[in-house]
């Protein structure tokens, strides 16, 4: 029965073949432009979110509990190999990352000021946040360098440039002193603005030794290939490190998440303002097609068709046109993303620096990722099945004997 | 089987000052294997009276009994099960599925039976070749004459074998060569397989092939005769 059910609506939507086919395109075109700009929008938030995420805080931090609180250099978790064994062979992550991260006075021969002083492992850091291509002047670091790496902005600062020194005072461990005389051996630009200004890169050994931590690091950064994996992934860390705090991005960057939340808000209103009209359509259709046959509805109800079968053949032929839509949009749709996806749209001129003082660099490239087809797919659906109410209650409703008068009426 | 009307009524705007009895306190017996046609002006309440036999519409008062069950009494989906099983429909204007084959039509109304696919498209070609539509099989409504779309609906109305064909003016939209063709057919399947026809009609060509005529005038029956 319901393979004749299924053949039935089939034939059915292509009694109107024109209104068929422009419902469909009505559908397939908000497919189009919804998962066109989800993808942008999600393309360009995780492009953001990893790119932030590698210059800062990384995505997921393994930090000793007070750590996020007190950011101070006293509350520091176990910089051992042993330390981070469990995660190495977990198979999400692509980057382990130690760091510390403090801060000192630097200072030059004539000005002194508070910089974010960044230990790190120059190799890893490098394959991590990819430092090395920051560089405009001198050379990159080495593990065993007794040298610095300054932002350029903190540089002309302290007006000091490649082979001058810089002196680091601040606060060791437990309340030791920190101070070291270092070389400047290169510069780091950053294209986003006010970074530079009060950076300075260490190799991990040198930063153990000027904050005295013994082995210890302030924190471990985690990295995984996809942001998709990460909820997952932070669950995992948590419990393989229950006494010890595991942060994810979101947590330590609020006020990008924040910017990404209101951003995405803004692309989901526009989203109900596009369905609302395709849906106005739709449900237009859906009326049509459900009043049209109300004497053929009538005569297979007379001949014995069950009210719920009907109904059913009515959810089928919907369920096909939405069908025809999600085909017709997916077929322009996808080669666009490969293309988006293998070329990202760089923004240029005044765009390009507006986003770049937001924080973010001016690429938007696009995500190729299964949730945002299916939530516009969920979203098609919901809407098909709102669209459906209303013609299915007048098939719930529909009195027989005034079907077969072909007047059409419920009661 | 027996058809058995007891005080059937339909009043419609009931609750109005101005009522009006499409059927009134009309009783009547049909024995099985009739041919009966049932004859009036326009509005006279032979298609009302028909879609209560044929349970598509609800008496106000009064009872409808085949074989002592009494359906006016059955639930919505008993009733809907008892169309199935029991009544097949020749409408008017035929009413088939227009995007259903002949052949789909006629298999169509068996399937609501939950017969297997195999059963109904043996019978429903055998119901088809016996209306002389063997060639037209795979053929949708469209593309038959009005003549041959009544023949497939009466193929599709027989196909569940009911006990009852009720037949709404089946001959209306026909020509005179159709008519005949369709009424030789009628009556046929009336002999040998002693189903049960019911017609509302004013057709003479109709009314002189029924082996009783039952006039009805303002819902009532005037005047019941054989023929």
């Amino acid at each position: 029965m319901f393979t004749t059910l299924l053949k039935m609506a089939w034939r059915n939507i292509w009694r109107q073949r024109r209104r068929t086919l422009l419902t469909a395109a009505a559908i397939s075109l908000a497919l189009i432009l919804s998962i066109l700009a989800r993808s942008l929008q999600e393309g360009s938030y995780a492009h953001n979110i990893d790119n932030g995420a590698r210059f800062s805080s990384g995505l997921v931090q393994i930090q000793h509990p007070k750590f996020g609180d007190s950011g101070s250099i006293d509350d520091l978790v176990p910089g051992s190999e042993e330390f981070i064994a469990p995660l190495r062979e977990d198979e999400r992550i692509n980057h382990i990352v130690p760091r510390i991260e403090s801060f000192a006075l630097a200072a030059g021969a004539e000005r002194s000021r508070g910089a974010r002083v960044m230990g790190v492992r120059p190799e890893l850091e490098d394959a991590y946040a990819r430092v090395g291509q920051k560089l405009s002047a001198g050379e990159y670091l080495l593990a065993d360098d007794n040298a610095v790496l300054l932002g350029v902005g903190l540089a002309r600062y302290l007006n000091v440039g490649i082979g001058d020194e810089v002196v680091l005072y601040g606060q060791g461990y437990r309340g030791q002193t920190a101070a070291g005389l270092y070389p400047i051996k290169g510069l780091l630009s950053f294209p986003m603005p006010g970074i530079d200004d009060r950076l300075v890169y260490m190799p991990l050994a040198a930063a153990e030794q000027l904050f005295s931590t013994d082995g210890q690091v302030t924190n471990w950064v985690v990295h995984t290939h996809t942001l998709s994996l990460l909820p997952e992934l932070l669950t995992q860390v948590g419990a393989t490190y229950p006494q010890y705090r595991v942060r994810d991005w979101e947590d330590m960057l609020p006020e990008m998440a924040q910017q990404i939340s209101m951003d995405r808000a803004g692309g989901y209103f526009m989203m109900v303002l596009l369905y609302g009209v395709v849906g106005f359509g739709l449900f237009a259709t859906l009326l049509m097609m459900t009043l049209e046959r109300q004497r053929e509805f009538g005569v297979m109800l007379a001949t014995g068709l069950l009210r719920s079968r009907l109904m059913i053949l009515i959810a089928f032929e919907s369920l096909f046109i939405a069908t025809l839509g999600f085909v017709m949009g997916l077929l322009v749709v996808l080669p666009v993303l490969l293309w988006l996806q293998a070329y990202p749209i760089r923004m240029t001129g005044e765009m390009a620096q507006m986003v770049v003082e937001m924080g973010f660099e001016p690429v938007i490239p696009a995500l190729l990722e299964a949730f945002v087809f299916a939530e516009q797919v969920q979203t098609t659906l919901f809407i098909l099945v709102l669209c459906l109410i209303y013609p299915l209650y007048r098939v719930y409703a529909l009195t027989v004997v005034v079907a077969l008068q072909g007047k059409g009426h419920v009661g | 089987m027996t058809l058995e009307i007891r005080d059937l009524s339909k009043i419609y705007n009931e609750d109005t000052e101005f009522p009006v009895a499409a059927v009134d306190h009309l009783s009547l017996t049909i024995e099985a294997g009739e041919f009966v046609a049932i004859m009036g002006p326009s509005g006279s309440g032979k298609t009302t009276l028909l879609n209560m036999v044929g349970g598509i519409d609800v008496p106000t008062s009064g009872e409808v009994f085949i074989d002592a069950e009494n359906i006016s009494a059955l639930s919505q989906r008993e009733l809907i099960a008892f169309r199935r099983d029991n009544i097949g429909f020749v409408f008017q204007d035929y009413s088939l599925l227009p995007v259903l084959t002949a052949l789909e039509n006629v298999e169509f109304v068996m399937q609501l039976q939950g017969r297997a696919a195999a059963e109904c498209s043996q019978r429903a070609k055998q119901l088809l070749e016996r209306v002389g539509l063997a060639e037209h099989l795979h053929k949708v409504p469209a593309k038959l004459s009005g003549g041959q779309q009544q023949r497939v609906a009466v193929a599709r109305a027989l196909a569940p074998q009911p006990r009852f064909i009720i037949a709404d003016e089946p001959t209306a939209n026909l020509d005179a060569h159709s008519t005949a063709e369709l009424l030789d057919m009628m009556q046929a399947l009336n002999q040998q397989e002693h189903t049960t026809f019911i017609f509302s009609t004013h057709d003479p060509r109709v009314i002189d092939r029924a082996k009783r005529v039952v006039v009805i005038e303002d819902g009532r029956v005037v005047e019941d005769r054989l023929s």
